[in-house]
């Protein structure tokens, strides 16, 4: 046992978290949302929905079906654009006791530099996260995220733009997640979440039609769990910068498989849809855990469970 | 058509954790647990509705009305129709139940004026209890007209004749009451009414909006649609609205090619009670 509690404080690629729980973008609003349920102050920070060049109308209803042990969404980017959202909302971020993380989603390469430009230049604005991965809008047909060339582009135009720490959100959806985070990292990445949804649809039996509005969707929560941890697994032993951990999480021991597997932080999304009181849970747990185990920082525990992490430190 | 914008209530919402104190089964297919919810049971307004977090196993909570309110307890009208609905429904006596709430904006009982049509459709029944007493209370003459498919679906109704309402049925079997659908009695009969105010499953508000059109009313619909967070973060349930509507979310013009003449209001948030002629469904 320590005297002291464990700390839970970590740095994710230069963004300094007061506990390794991140909401994630697209399931937490700005976190006002959730203000009733929960004491923000006692999260790590807030990635909020992302933010597009132009402002967006998203997919047609129905927009989510829940499914076996998570949920289908095919949201589509609704979001006012950046123009609006800088004039209207980012004010209202300062008051939030949490890390506020932005979110840059786009349709062209320019879309990550010129809104990455512009949200980091705010202060309420604590790093940057590019979502390349979205898999319910395309450009020409392909994420961003599922092809080298164009994730390497994206960071870059990102990176060239602002100093903040950058994290860059990485699909699931590709053959060997491993060497996109390597070429994302040479491109200036401070750090990577991992992952985003999985591409998944579901049938209505009775209509015989698909039953989102957008026909296929992204997959969420637990069933996505082992998908998840894998990829965490696989990417923290090919990069050197830290890792967002997300895909399933909705209790302590779920966040420690994806810091065991190398993850410095974790990101916590359909799993508020289950219960708003789960990151609270999270902390509290993974604190006990570190003080069972006699140990003073959370640091201690990243990637213990992957050798090939280990070995590249 | 003057358009008074639903209330801007004064939400204190909150996880309460409550603990079931009672279940009962009118139907096959239809469980009411009643939960003792002191803060819920004070603050709840007619129309608003609850999350219930998932009791075993099940991912995503599940939005419920709120059927009675008595005292310090609450009541929950389950029809099971999926997982999320059959797992709440097992629920008995002593078991933990959390629910966040109160959710939503509710009906705006005030402008429906003073002979109203309540219209339900299944378990569309289960949030017209608290107005159809408040509307009593404030003097209002209340019809209920409730459709299900058969006669046993049709449940409680000697509760909505107790809170004074008058209960006029149909099923689409014929075992009760008019034998069709709701909506056409209201068509032949509602033209007396001041206003309507409807919750139930989609196809049967899109026939209420069109009789409430031809009877020239007034019409507030409870909408339905999958939530996953039930507090307006997600943006997953969304219904096109009248970009002039009160309750539209301030949207800029969209991008050229997408600019259109609504909006996607959530209806977890921004509902779910909406008026019928703002919709663009
Ligand atoms: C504001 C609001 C208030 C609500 N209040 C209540 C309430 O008081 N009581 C209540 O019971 N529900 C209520 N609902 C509806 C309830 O939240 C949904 O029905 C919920 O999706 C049920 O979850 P489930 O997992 O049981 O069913 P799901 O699997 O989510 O099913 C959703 C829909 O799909 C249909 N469906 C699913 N499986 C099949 C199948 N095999 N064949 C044919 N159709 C199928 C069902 O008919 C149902 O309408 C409310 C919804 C909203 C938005
Ligand atoms: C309803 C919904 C909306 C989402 N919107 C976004 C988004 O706007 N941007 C983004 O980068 N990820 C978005 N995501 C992905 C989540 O942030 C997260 O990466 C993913 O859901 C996996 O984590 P989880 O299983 O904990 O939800 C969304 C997910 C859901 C369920
Ligand atoms: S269910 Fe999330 S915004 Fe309505």
């Amino acid at each position: 046992m320590v005297d002291t509690q464990p700390s839970l404080a970590t740095n994710l690629g230069g963004l300094l978290l007061s506990a390794p729980t991140l909401m994630g973008s697209g399931c937490y609003g700005s976190g006002e949302e959730y203000a009733p349920f929960i004491d923000l102050a006692r999260i790590g920070g807030v990635v909020l929905k992302s933010v597009t060049r132009l402002p967006r109308l998203g997919n047609d209803a129905p927009r989510l079906v829940p499914v076996a042990s998570g949920l289908l969404n095919a949201i589509g980017l609704q979001n006012p654009g950046i123009d609006s959202y800088l004039a209207n909302d980012v004010a209202k971020f300062a008051d939030r006791p949490c890390a506020i993380v932005g979110s840059v989603a786009g349709f062209a390469i320019e879309d990550f530099g010129d809104v990455t430009e512009r949200l980091a230049a705010r202060a309420e604005i604590d790093a940057i996260e590019i979502n390349i991965s979205c898999p319910n809008v395309a450009h020409e047909g392909e994420t961003f995220a599922c092809d080298p060339k164009l994730a390497e582009r994206a960071t870059q135009a990102a990176r060239a733009r602002t100093k903040k720490p950058l994290i860059v959100k990485l699909s699931p959806n590709v053959t060997d997640i491993a060497s996109i985070a390597r070429v994302v990292e040479a491109a200036g990445a401070d750090a990577l979440a991992v992952v985003n949804t999985v591409r998944g649809m579901s049938i209505d039996v009775d209509r015989q039609a698909p039953k989102l509005g957008n026909v296929t969707g992204g997959l969420s929560g637990a069933a996505i769990r082992p998908i998840a941890v894998l990829a965490v697994w696989e990417v923290a032993r090919a990069v050197r910068i830290p890792i967002l951990g997300q895909g399933g999480i909705e209790t302590a021991r779920d966040a420690l498989e994806f810091v065991l597997a190398g993850a410095t932080a974790i990101s916590v999304g359909t799993g508020n849809f289950t219960d708003p009181r789960a990151p609270i849970t999270i902390a509290d747990g993974i604190r006990a855990y570190l003080a069972a185990r006699g140990c003073a920082s959370i640091e201690e525990i990243v990637g213990a469970a992957n050798p090939g992490y280990l070995a590249r430190r | 058509m003057e358009t008074p914008c639903m209330p801007a209530l004064e939400m204190s919402p909150a996880v309460h954790a409550t603990v079931v104190s009672d279940r009962r089964e009118p139907a096959p297919g239809i469980v009411i647990v009643g939960v003792r919810a002191p803060q819920l049971a004070a603050s709840i307004r007619a129309g608003q509705f609850v999350m219930a977090v998932p009791p075993s196993g099940e991912r995503v909570s599940t939005a419920l009305g709120v059927y009675e309110v008595e005292g310090d307890r609450v009541s929950l009208m389950l029809v099971v129709v999926g997982p999320r609905t059959r797992e709440l429904a097992l629920l008995s006596d002593g078991d933990s139940l959390a629910l966040l709430g109160p959710l939503g904006n509710g009906f705006d009982c005030d402008s429906l004026g003073d002979d109203v049509a309540l219209v339900a459709g299944g378990v569309g029944v289960a949030p017209m209890l608290l107005p159809a007493r408040d509307l009593v209370a404030r003097g209002a003459r209340v019809t209920l007209y409730y459709g299900a498919r058969t006669a046993r679906a049709l449940v409680d109704i000697a509760l909505f004749e107790a809170v004074g309402a008058t209960v006029v049925t149909a099923t689409d079997d014929g075992t009760l009451g008019h034998h069709g659908y709701v909506t056409d009695v209201l068509a032949r009969d509602g033209a007396r009414h001041s206003a309507i105010a409807a919750c139930g499953p989609s196809p049967m508000l899109r026939s209420v909006a069109r009789v409430a059109r031809q009877l020239d009313l007034r019409a507030q619909l409870s909408l339905e649609e999958t939530f996953a967070c039930g507090v307006g973060a997600c943006w997953g349930c969304v219904v096109p609205l009248d970009r002039s509507s009160a309750q539209a979310p301030k949207f800029p013009d969209a991008a050229a090619g997408e600019s259109r003449d609504y909006v996607h209001a959530r209806i977890c948030k921004e509902g779910p009670v909406f008026w019928a002629h703002e919709l663009r469904w």
